[in-house]
C-alpha cells in the first residue's frame, strides 16, 4: 500500500469526524434534553411578549357576562306600589286587592309628568349628594381614592377601588351610587342602572340620595335608548327632591 | 464510513515507522483538534449567550387569597387575625423591628406591614396599630398615632399554575437578598468566587486532595458558575466530557457577564426542595416555601439553613429530616464564624434558634385544591395556557383562608360526630361558601379530605336537589300578591296527576301524612311535598322552571311534575348561585372567585367586575326570606338554634333526595351563604337527611363563621299587618295572640277590630314581641 495513502485516509477520517461534531458532541446536544427543553421555554418566553400585549388589550368584560333570561331588558319594578307611576313594564304586574291605593311614601305618583329639561348626560360630579350624608373613615377614604383614579382617567382602577369600598360597606348606597357613575362613564349603562337600583333599595329615608340615584337611572336609560323610561326616572328624581 | 474505518485500523497497526513522520502527524492532528475545539467553543458560546440574555425563566402564575382589610368596625376576631398574620410569616417580636414584624400586647397589636402592589394601586409598607374589642376592630392608627382609615395586609399566596415540568420560583433581584446570604453562599460553596474566571484550579486541586485522602468523592471542585452552568444548561449526568463542557461554558459565561449577574442567576436557579409535583427553585421561593417570609426578611439562622441545603435539598429537608438539617445549619454557621463572616456571638445566638420552618397543616402550609380548581377553570376560559404557566401573572382572588379553615373543621367535626351511624364513613362531601353581598366565592371544599386534589364535588357532583327547589315555587307564588300571600290557604292532601308520558305521579310527604289546610308559608317551612307540589302545578311547571332560570340556574330541565320536588340535579356551586339571588334582595350576580389579574411587573391586566341584575321584586324576596327564616325558627331547620343564639337571624332550606341519597342544606345570614352536600360517589343511599346530615355541617360552620344576622331592609311595597294566627284574618296589636306578617302592600287582610283596652301592658308586649319575631 502506498505510503501517501496514509495521510489522505487519516485526514479524511478526521474530517469525517469534524463533519459529525454536532451530532457527536453528545454532552451538549443529545444528552442535554432538558437544556434544549429549557431553551424552547426560553424562546417561548421571548415570543410571548406579543401575546401579552394582546391580553392587555382584552377588555375587562372578558370576565363574566350577565345572562338576561328571556332577553327582556325591562327592569323589574322596585316600587310596585306606585302603580303606573313608575310605568316600567313588569313581567308580573302586581295587582292589588280592591282599591287599596295607599301611596308609597317616597314614590307616590304625581301622574302628570312635566317634561323635565334633559340633563347633560356627562358624569355627575357627585354633587347630587347632600351634605348631610355622613360617611365614616374607610369608605370615605376609598371613595376619595376612587375619585382621584377617575380624575386621572383610570376608570378600571376607580371601579376596582369602589368595589373594595362596597366589600367594606356593602349596604352603603353612596358607594353603589359612585359605582353606578363609574360604570356609566365606562359605557356600561345597563350595569349603571342596576347599581343605582341596588342603591335605591338601601336609600330609604334619604330623599336627596334617592333623587340622585333616580337621576342616574334616567341617564343610564337614555344611554340604553329608552327615553320613556328615562323620563319616568327623572320624574321619580323630581318627586324625591 | 466503512472506507474510513479500515484505514484507521491499518494506520494503528503501523505505529513505528520512524519518529519524525509521526510527530508531523501529531502536530497536524493537534491543529485539526484545535480547530474542532474552537468550533465547539463558538457553538457553546452561542448556547451560553442565547439562553442567558433576555428572559431566563418562565414563571407560573401566582394565586393570592383576598388581602385582609383592617378598618374600625370590621368584624374580625383577634385570634383569626393572628392566625392569618402567622400564616403570612410575621415574626412575633416584643418591639416591632422592620417589615414583617408583629407585637401583641393584650388586645392591641402592632405590626409593620410589607406593602404590596394591588390592582387599585400600591399598598405602602407601614407600621400599624390595631386594637380589638370583642370580635371587632375597635381602633386603627399608624404606630406614631396618626390617623389611618383603612389598611390591608399582603395577600396570602395560595398556589400557582404550573406547567408540565413544574418548576416553580419567585424571581428575586440581587438587591433583595438579606444580609449574609451572599457571604454565606460564597463561604460554603465557592470561596474563590470573586477571584476565579469560571473554574478554580485551586478548588479542583483541593478537591482532588480531599477525595484522594478520603478514598472517595467527598468534595466537588465546582465553582458557583459551574454549578449554575450545570443546572441551567446541562443535565445531571456525571462524565468527563460533560465536566469539560461545563468548565468551558463556565469560562465563557464569565467572559460575557459580570459576577453580580451570575450570582443573581444562581440564586434564582438553584434547586432547593420538592413539594409534591412542584420543584422549588431559587432562594426567593424557598424562603416563601419554608418560612412563609419574603427573602429579604430572613435572619442569619434562616440564611444558613437555606445555604446549607444547597448541598442536598432532599437529604437536608428541614421538614423531613429536621435533625440533619439542624446539624448542617450549625455547621454552616461555624464556617461563618471561622471565616469571619459573622461574629462568634452572632453565630452562637443563631445556633440557639430553632429551624423556624412553617409546620405542615398550618394555614401557611396548606393546599386548597378545590378553590384553586375553580380559579383555574375561570382563568383557562380567559387566558392561554402558556400565559398562565410562564408569564408570572398575579391572580387576586376572593378566597378567605379563615373561612376556609372554619368550613374544613366544621365538616370534619360534624362527620366525626355522625360517624356512629352506619354508612356515614362512605359519605363524601362538597361545600361552597360565598358572600351574598358581593357575589364572591370565599371558600370551597371538594372532598371530605379537603387537601386531596381530585374529583371536585363542589363543582362537579351534580345531584338531585330535592326540596332545595321549593323556594323557587313559593317565590313564583309570592310574585302574584293578588293570588298568593304568606297566609293564603293550601291543601296538603294526597293527589295524583297523569304526566304527558301517561305515568301517574303521586307525591308523598316525608312523614307519609297529610296535614290538611295550612298556610302557604307552612308548606315551605315544614317542607310538605303534597301542598308544595299542588301549588307548583297550579302555577305551572314551566313557570316554576322559568323562576329557577331567573334565580341563576341555567339547566335545561324537562317540565315534568317531579321537577317540583327536586328531581333536577345541580352542583353545590349551582345551588350557591341560585340562593345568592334570594340572599341578595332578588339581584342575581354571577359568582366570582377572581377579582383581578396583574402582570409580573404589577401592571393591570384583567378584572372580573362585580355585576348584578335585578331579577325579582324586592317585596316578593322579602316575603320569601321571612318564610325561610321561619324554616329555621320553627321548621325543618330549627335544630340550628340548639347551637346558635336566637338573635342570629338566618334563612335556609333542607334538601333530601329519594332514599336519602343526597343530603343538602343551603342557607345564609347577611354576609355569609353556605351550601353543603353530603352523599355517596356511587349514588347509594345514606343514613342522612338534609336535616340530620348537611344541616349539621352547616350549623357548625355558621357557629364558627359567626355571620351578621340577616337584615334585609323592608321594601316600600311591603307592609306589616297584624293577623289572628288561627284564622289568618286581620287583627290588631291589642288582641291577644295577634302576630305580625309581612304582605305586599294591598294584599294584606283588612285590619281587625281593636280588642279593647283590657290589658295595655300585654298588648305593648305583644307589639314588641311581634317586632322581635
Amino acid at each position: 500500500m502506498a505510503k501517501w495513502l496514509i495521510p489522505v485516509l487519516t485526514a479524511s477520517m478526521v474530517l469525517g469526524g469534524c463533519a459529525s461534531v454536532p451530532r457527536g458532541s453528545i454532552p451538549v446536544v443529545d444528552s442535554g434534553t432538558s437544556a434544549s427543553e429549557l431553551q424552547d421555554g426560553g424562546s417561548a418566553g421571548y415570543a410571548s411578549a406579543a401575546p401579552q400585549a394582546s391580553m392587555q388589550s382584552a377588555p375587562e368584560d372578558s370576565g363574566v357576562v350577565v345572562m338576561v333570561p328571556g332577553g327582556s331588558s325591562a327592569p323589574i319594578q322596585t316600587f310596585p306600589a306606585s302603580g303606573a307611576g313608575g310605568g316600567i313594564a313588569n313581567q308580573q304586574p302586581l295587582t292589588f286587592g280592591s282599591g287599596s291605593d295607599v301611596p308609597a311614601a317616597p314614590s307616590s305618583g304625581t301622574f302628570t309628568a312635566p317634561s323635565m329639561p334633559s340633563q347633560p348626560s356627562g358624569i355627575p360630579s357627585g354633587g347630587g349628594l347632600a351634605a348631610d350624608e355622613q360617611l365614616d373613615g374607610p369608605v370615605l377614604a376609598l371613595l376619595t381614592s376612587a375619585q382621584q383614579l377617575q380624575g386621572s382617567g383610570d376608570l378600571n382602577g376607580a371601579a376596582s377601588s369602589l368595589e373594595r369600598a362596597q366589600r367594606i360597606a356593602p349596604r352603603e348606597p353612596q358607594v353603589l351610587y359612585r359605582l353606578a357613575e363609574v360604570r356609566l362613564a365606562q359605557g356600561d349603562a345597563a350595569q349603571a342602572e342596576q347599581f343605582a337600583r341596588r342603591g335605591l333599595s338601601y336609600a330609604s329615608g334619604r330623599p336627596a340620595l334617592q333623587a340622585s340615584l333616580w337621576d342616574l337611572i334616567a341617564q343610564a336609560r337614555e344611554r340604553q335608548g329608552d327615553p320613556a323610561g328615562a323620563a319616568q326616572a327623572r320624574e321619580q328624581a323630581r318627586v324625591n327632591l | 464510513m466503512t472506507r474510513t474505518r479500515s484505514p484507521r485500523s491499518r494506520s494503528k497497526r503501523r505505529p513505528s515507522r520512524g519518529l519524525r513522520p509521526l510527530l508531523g502527524w501529531a502536530v497536524k492532528l493537534g491543529l485539526v483538534g484545535l480547530v474542532v475545539l474552537a468550533g465547539f467553543a463558538v457553538y457553546l458560546d452561542a448556547v451560553v449567550q442565547e439562553k442567558f440574555s433576555g428572559k431566563r425563566w418562565t414563571v407560573p402564575a401566582k394565586v393570592y387569597a383576598r388581602p385582609l382589610e383592617l378598618f374600625v368596625g370590621q368584624k374580625l376576631a383577634k385570634d383569626d387575625f393572628l392566625k392569618e398574620v402567622d400564616a403570612l410569616g410575621y415574626r412575633r417580636e416584643t418591639a416591632v423591628d422592620g417589615p414583617g414584624g408583629v407585637s401583641v400586647a393584650g388586645n392591641t397589636i402592632e405590626l409593620h406591614s410589607r406593602g404590596f402592589q394591588f390592582y387599585e394601586g400600591n399598598e405602602p409598607s407601614q407600621r400599624v396599630r390595631v386594637r380589638f374589642s370583642g370580635d371587632y376592630v375597635a381602633a386603627l392608627s399608624q404606630a406614631n398615632g396618626s390617623n389611618l382609615a383603612v389598611a390591608r395586609l399582603e395577600p396570602m399566596l395560595i398556589g400557582g399554575l404550573y406547567p408540565a415540568h413544574q418548576e416553580d420560583r419567585v424571581l428575586i433581584k440581587l438587591d433583595q437578598v438579606p444580609p449574609y446570604l451572599i457571604e454565606t453562599l460564597v463561604a460554603v460553596e465557592d470561596r474563590e468566587f470573586f477571584n476565579h474566571f469560571g473554574v478554580s484550579p485551586k478548588s479542583v486541586a483541593r478537591a482532588i486532595w480531599v477525595n484522594a485522602s478520603a478514598g472517595q468523592v467527598r468534595q466537588g471542585g465546582s465553582t458557583l458558575t459551574q454549578q449554575l452552568v450545570k443546572n441551567f444548561y446541562l443535565t445531571n449526568e456525571r462524565s468527563l466530557t460533560r465536566k469539560a463542557t461545563e468548565a468551558m461554558m463556565a469560562v465563557l459565561l464569565e467572559l460575557h457577564y459580570d459576577k453580580r449577574e451570575i450570582l443573581e442567576a444562581y440564586l434564582n436557579e438553584v434547586f432547593l426542595g420538592q413539594d409534591g409535583q412542584r420543584a422549588v427553585h431559587g432562594f426567593g421561593l424557598a424562603s416563601q416555601y419554608f418560612f412563609s417570609q419574603p427573602l429579604s426578611e430572613l435572619k442569619l439562622h434562616q440564611v444558613a439553613l437555606l445555604v446549607g441545603m444547597v448541598k442536598g435539598p432532599t437529604f437536608y429537608n428541614p421538614r423531613r429530616n429536621p435533625e440533619r438539617a439542624l446539624e448542617r445549619r450549625n455547621l454552616v454557621l461555624d464556617v461563618l464564624a471561622e471565616q469571619g463572616v459573622a461574629s462568634a456571638e452572632e453565630v452562637e445566638t443563631a445556633k440557639q434558634r430553632p429551624l423556624g420552618v412553617t409546620q405542615r397543616g398550618s394555614m401557611a402550609n396548606s393546599s386548597f385544591p378545590a378553590f384553586l380548581d375553580l380559579v383555574k377553570r375561570q382563568l383557562r376560559e380567559d387566558y392561554r395556557e402558556e400565559d398562565l404557566t410562564e408569564e408570572g401573572l398575579r391572580i387576586f382572588t376572593s378566597f378567605d383562608p379563615i373561612l376556609q379553615l372554619k368550613a374544613e373543621s366544621a365538616l370534619s367535626d360534624s362527620l366525626k360526630r355522625l360517624s356512629g351511624r352506619k354508612g356515614v364513613d362512605e359519605v363524601e362531601a362538597g361545600m361552597v361558601v360565598t358572600n351574598p353581598e358581593t357575589g364572591e366565592v370565599q371558600a370551597m371544599i371538594g372532598s371530605r379530605q379537603p387537601r386531596f386534589a381530585g374529583f371536585n364535588r363542589a363543582i362537579d357532583a351534580v345531584r338531585p336537589i330535592g326540596s332545595l327547589i321549593k323556594p323557587a315555587i313559593y317565590l313564583t307564588a309570592l310574585e302574584r300578591p293578588s293570588q298568593y300571600t304568606l297566609t293564603s290557604f293550601l291543601e296538603d292532601e294526597p293527589f295524583s296527576v297523569k304526566g304527558q308520558d301517561g305515568q301517574v305521579w303521586r307525591p308523598q310527604n316525608y312523614d307519609r301524612k297529610a296535614h290538611g289546610t295550612i298556610y302557604l308559608y307552612q308548606g315551605l317551612v315544614h317542607s310538605y311535598n303534597l301542598s308544595t307540589a299542588k301549588l307548583g302545578l297550579e302555577l305551572g311547571v314551566p313557570t316554576v322552571l322559568k323562576t329557577l332560570d331567573r334565580m341563576g340556574v341555567s339547566r335545561q330541565w324537562p317540565a315534568y311534575p317531579s321537577m317540583l320536588l327536586g328531581a333536577g340535579a345541580l352542583s353545590p356551586l349551582d345551588v350557591a348561585g341560585m340562593y345568592q339571588t334570594l340572599a341578595n334582595g332578588g339581584f342575581n350576580t354571577p359568582l366570582r372567585g377572581i377579582r383581578s389579574v396583574l402582570t409580573a411587573e404589577g401592571q393591570p391586566l384583567g378584572r372580573y367586575p362585580y355585576q348584578i341584575q335585578q331579577r325579582f321584586d324586592a317585596g316578593a324576596i322579602y316575603l320569601l326570606q321571612n318564610a325561610m327564616q321561619r324554616t329555621m325558627r320553627e321548621g325543618t331547620g330549627r335544630s340550628v338554634y340548639n347551637q346558635l343564639p336566637a338573635s342570629l337571624a338566618l334563612a335556609g332550606k333542607t334538601g333530601t333526595s329519594n332514599d336519602s341519597r343526597d343530603s343538602w342544606f343551603a342557607g345564609f345570614g347577611q354576609d355569609v351563604l353556605a351550601v353543603v352536600w353530603l352523599g355517596r360517589d356511587d349514588n347509594g343511599p345514606t343514613p342522612l337527611t338534609g336535616a340530620t346530615g348537611a344541616l349539621q355541617v352547616w350549623t357548625d360552620f355558621m357557629r364558627k363563621a359567626d355571620p351578621l344576622p340577616l337584615d334585609m331592609p323592608m321594601p316600600d311595597n311591603v307592609v306589616q299587618a297584624w293577623i289572628n294566627p288561627t284564622t289568618g284574618q286581620g287583627s290588631d296589636p291589642s288582641c291577644p295572640g295577634a302576630v305580625q306578617m309581612p304582605y305586599i302592600r294591598g294584599s294584606e287582610p283588612a285590619a281587625g277590630q281593636a280588642c279593647g283596652i283590657q290589658a295595655p301592658v300585654d298588648s305593648v308586649m305583644d307589639w314588641v314581641r311581634g317586632w322581635l319575631d
